[in-house]
């Protein structure tokens, strides 16, 4: 994108080349081994529904840039929302002051405009799209929610999106720039019966612009929300303790991004507090078990055309065939390795600076129709709604939560389940993935990773999958 | 209200902008602006791992056009890009429908409910701080870690971070005032070695004072001790067994009571304690106060999020719900006064014996840790979490526990509260004894 400009985005707001090349200067006047610039300029917008009514609308402009130094694995690091040249190069004098070194910092001579892909083109980008576009939609939403069943109390819809430029210029003369577009579109209902209550959800996201919400998906979002609240009226709480675990495709991905993403991003093993530090090459799952994290897939929520350090993105295998292959990499862990970084270079915004993360982690698909997998288990649960997860990098357990699923008896999907949280370790729970679906489906929810205190979009896959076992939340009465 | 210069500045800013969206056809406008500067140094295993520091500034504005509401926010101060950003914002206003709800509260409801002296937020030590200040208690911090550590240490991190923010808010009905605020946080973590397991635990503390931070031995033994709970942890049967929580752990339990109570679940009618006010929802061991004037509080404030004067709330007192958080706009919705519209600091009123002689009254019980991940449902109640904890026997730990989940219902668990400590944690908002239940379900293997 803009390959002969990159700073057109941001001329407007008085950077230029010239001012760029200062602050990198003044940044790396001690010496060091890397370091970069990031400009971001995004303008976000939502609006919202709830009582029969559009009538709250939230518009948020954020600009501001970050200056950051690296030396080895030390990184000093400063922000400012004022672009005026005296506060950026104070910034760039702050975020020095944790460098001193011998090493004579890289310098680019000339300008290397970092190529930088298209992967979400889009006719008409958010920012230049009015609000009464937006809300015929959502309100559409609603009306189709109440539609489906009386038992439909109150509805709530919100449409977001956002635009970021950003501009990322490094002291080695690389400068890349890009253009951003994420949507957001949600539907939650309140259902009741008798005195009983439930809530139902549904939520999209992707780097899109409004064509993102064709009719299916609109359909789609309506459908859910209201019978996923429908549903949880008749669920109740699974029996407590260890089963098999049928994951449904899509969603489950959480339990990949949580049971291994997170322990193949480098900082951890760079730092050997990974439970996967000293397991590159060796075999850490079965043969059926590729996993796979890109920022290559088009409109996904964590696609990404360049990383946040202007480096190319890619899509990595992390596991193939049950071997630990890669880990993910920022150019920090890429140098201590001495490989390439995979791209994973990411930040929640200029006021943070960048951290290995994931893009998009699924399963590769695997050999058996998914009807296979839930008629092999005679007694166990069948996650289908999933909520979030967490994990703990060094001793590798993690969780995520089920918001609805299944009972699984004689491999039939009996009783409807709901609200339950299910543990395990990563490397063990890894090792039990005992059949692959042949049904990858990448799931489209909105998806926030969140590391460190910062927190980036994400997608996650899955086909489905048996998980031998994991504890489970239940035993509710 | 004493403003820095720099604030200063950014309040006349606050009050041009309030100035501006009227003459733009905004008929209420509220405008609030921020400006923060904090500092973050990390050590990780002798060396300095990041060291961060910003000042960072903002803007918020909420403008109501015909009743039409829209909120904005933007870090863009330039004077040009303001103008446009509050044409933009005004005029969005023009597409959506009215709600008359969104009107500012009432003046008379609206200001200051404790002094700034009182409420004690900013401690003039913060503007003396050094580099070396944070160098020192991190090396402290790290040296302490290490000198604890043992021999299967892999990893030894050790965190400072201080800062102060301003802020000021001017409103159409006549609220204006500012208010500012420093904190000191530091922690240390440790990373041991546990077969192929690297077992991480930690400690770390925030406060509105320099003086108030923990001494470096308590984070240090803290750090080290909650550290070696996590060494050779496994799940234990699933089963039900008495639940004792540490105070520091209580409040999150305790914690998701605030979702049924908000007005917004409420009106949303996605809470188990609809139409509860005034009847017990709990055991009458229970009693929590909002309290929001304490002084150097975490969750201290002279006013709220609608500008409401600040006072103290009961919410549970005696097991009987006082009080849900009534915002000013869900007050309208539901045809009910306003409170508050979000939480303080919370009070639990203790009991009479400490954490140590409760448990070693318990043959068997579990100590939860540390929580990982899961949820609550507002509507029902149903929680279930991951946890990590302690067996203990007689208050003795004879196993420590992971990959385990605990799982029930908010109702019922509010009803079976069996007894509550008397040591308040007071390092937080939510000022929790230890408390303890006879009988929890968790699931293990």
């Amino acid at each position: 994108m803009e390959p002969t400009d990159p700073f057109r985005s941001f001329r407007p707001f008085g950077i230029d080349d010239d001012l760029v090349r200062r602050v990198l200067d003044e940044a790396t006047r001690d010496g060091c081994d890397d370091a970069d610039v990031f400009f971001e300029h995004s303008i976000s917008t939502s609006v919202g529904l709830s009582d029969h009514a559009v009538n709250r609308a939230h518009t948020s402009i954020d600009l501001g840039a970050g200056v950051r130094v690296v030396v080895g694995d030390q990184v000093g690091y400063a922000y400012t929302e004022d672009l005026a040249p005296e506060a950026l190069l104070r910034c760039a004098a702050t975020a020095r002051a944790i460098a001193r070194t011998a090493t004579p910092a890289p310098r680019g001579t000339t300008w290397k405009v970092a190529s930088v892909r298209d992967l979400h083109p889009v006719q008409r980008w958010w920012s230049d799209v009015e609000l009464d576009v937006r809300i015929p939609m959502i309100r559409r939403w609603e009306q189709g929610a109440f539609a489906r069943d009386p038992r439909v109390r109150k509805v709530q819809c919100s449409l977001g999106d956002e635009d970021q430029w950003i501009l990322v210029a490094r002291a080695d003369g690389t400068v890349a720039a890009d253009h951003r577009p994420m949507t957001y579109g949600t539907v939650s209902v309140t259902v009741e019966q008798g005195t009983q209550r439930e809530t139902g959800g549904y939520n999209v996201a992707g780097r899109a612009d409004l064509g993102y919400y064709d009719e299916a998906r609109q359909r789609r979002m309506v459908e859910l929300a209201v019978s996923r609240g429908l549903r949880a009226l008749d669920a109740t709480s699974p029996p407590a303790g260890e089963m098999p675990v049928v994951l449904g495709a899509g969603g489950s991905g959480v339990l990949l991004h949580e049971a291994i993403g997170h322990g193949m991003e480098a900082d951890f093993n760079r730092k050997n507090i990974s439970i996967y530090a000293t397991k590159m090459g060796q075999r850490i799952a079965g043969p059926d078990v590729t996993v796979i994290d890109s920022a290559l897939l088009p409109h996904a929520r964590g696609a990404l055309n360049v990383d946040d350090e202007g480096s190319p993105t890619e899509e990595t295998v992390l596991v193939r065939n049950g071997i630990l292959e890669s880990y993910l990499h920022d150019r920090i862990s890429a140098r201590h390795y001495s490989v390439a970084s995979t791209g994973s270079g990411r930040r929640e915004s200029f006021r943070a600076p960048v951290l290995p993360r994931m893009r998009c982690t699924y399963l590769a698909p695997g050999p058996v129709p998914p009807e296979d997998i839930i008629r092999s288990v005679k007694r166990g649960l069948y996650a289908e709604v999933l909520g979030g997860g967490q994990v703990r990098i060094g001793a590798g357990d993690f969780s995520f939560f089920v918001r609805q699923g299944w009972l699984i008896e004689d491999g039939v999907l009996t009783k409807p389940v709901k609200d339950v949280n299910l543990t395990g370790n990563g490397p063990e729970v890894l090792r039990t993935i005992e059949q692959v679906g042949n049904d990858l489906v990448v799931d489209e929810g909105g998806w926030t990773c969140g590391k460190e205190g910062q927190g980036v979009p994400v997608s996650q896959g899955l086909p489905t999958v048996l998980v031998g076992r994991l504890s489970v939340g239940g035993g509710r009465e | 209200m004493s403003l820095s210069p720099e604030m200063s500045a950014l309040a006349a800013l606050a009050r041009r902008v309030k100035a501006r969206a009227a003459v733009l056809g905004a008929d209420e406008v509220t405008v609030s602006v921020s400006r923060a500067s904090h500092v973050t140094l990390k050590r990780r295993d002798g060396h300095t791992e990041q060291s961060t520091e910003a000042t960072t500034r903002g803007l918020t504005l909420s403008v109501l056009v015909g009743d039409r509401f829209t909120s904005n926010a933007t870090s863009d101060l330039r004077e040009e890009a303001l103008e446009s950003f509050l044409a933009r914002c005004v005029a969005a206003a023009r597409w959506l429908e009215p709600d008359d709800k969104r009107r500012l509260p009432d003046p008379s409801l609206v200001g200051r409910g404790v002094s700034e002296r009182t409420l004690d937020q900013d401690d003039p030590a913060w503007a003396a701080r050094t580099p070396a200040d944070r160098e020192a208690r991190a090396r402290a911090l790290e040296e302490g870690i290490l000198a604890l550590g043992g021999v299967d240490r892999v990893s030894v991190v050790a965190s400072v971070t201080d800062g102060r923010a301003e802020s000021f808010r001017t409103s159409t009905n006549g609220f204006e005032d500012g208010s500012a605020g420093t904190f000191f946080s530091s922690g240390g973590e440790l990373v041991l070695a546990d077969g192929d397991k690297r077992p991480a635990g930690g400690a770390d503390y925030t406060t509105r004072h320099l003086a108030d931070q923990p001494t470096v031995e308590r984070v240090v033994r803290e750090a080290v001790e909650r550290t070696r709970w996590t060494v050779g942890s496994h799940p234990i049967p699933s089963g039900k067994y008495p639940m004792i929580l540490e105070n520091r752990i209580a409040g999150r339990i305790l914690g998701m009571l605030s979702g049924p109570i908000s007005g917004a679940s409420l009106h949303e009618r996605r809470s188990c304690l609809l139409d509860r006010r005034g009847t017990r929802i709990a055991s009458p061991l229970l009693d929590i106060l909002d309290d929001p004037t304490i002084p150097r509080g975490l969750g201290s404030r002279p006013w709220d999020g609608d500008g409401l004067v600040a006072r103290p709330m009961p919410v549970v007192r005696d097991g009987v719900l006082q009080d849900y958080y009534v915002s000013t706009y869900h007050s309208r919705k539901l045809g009910i006064p306003p409170t508050t519209g979000g939480r303080s600091n919370w009070v639990v009123r203790p009991g009479t014996r400490p954490f140590a002689t409760i448990a070693r009254d318990l043959p068997r019980a579990i100590s939860i840790t540390s929580f990982l991940g899961g949820s609550s449902n507002a509507a029902t109640g149903d929680f279930s979490m991951g946890v990590r904890g302690l067996l203990l026997e007689h208050g003795e730990v004879v196993a420590h526990l992971s990959e385990m989940n605990v799982s029930g219902n908010l109702l019922t668990l509010l009803d079976s509260l069996a007894e509550v400590g008397n040591d308040p944690w007071t390092w937080g908002a939510v000022r929790t004894p230890a408390m303890v239940w006879p009988e929890i379900q968790f699931s293990g293997s």
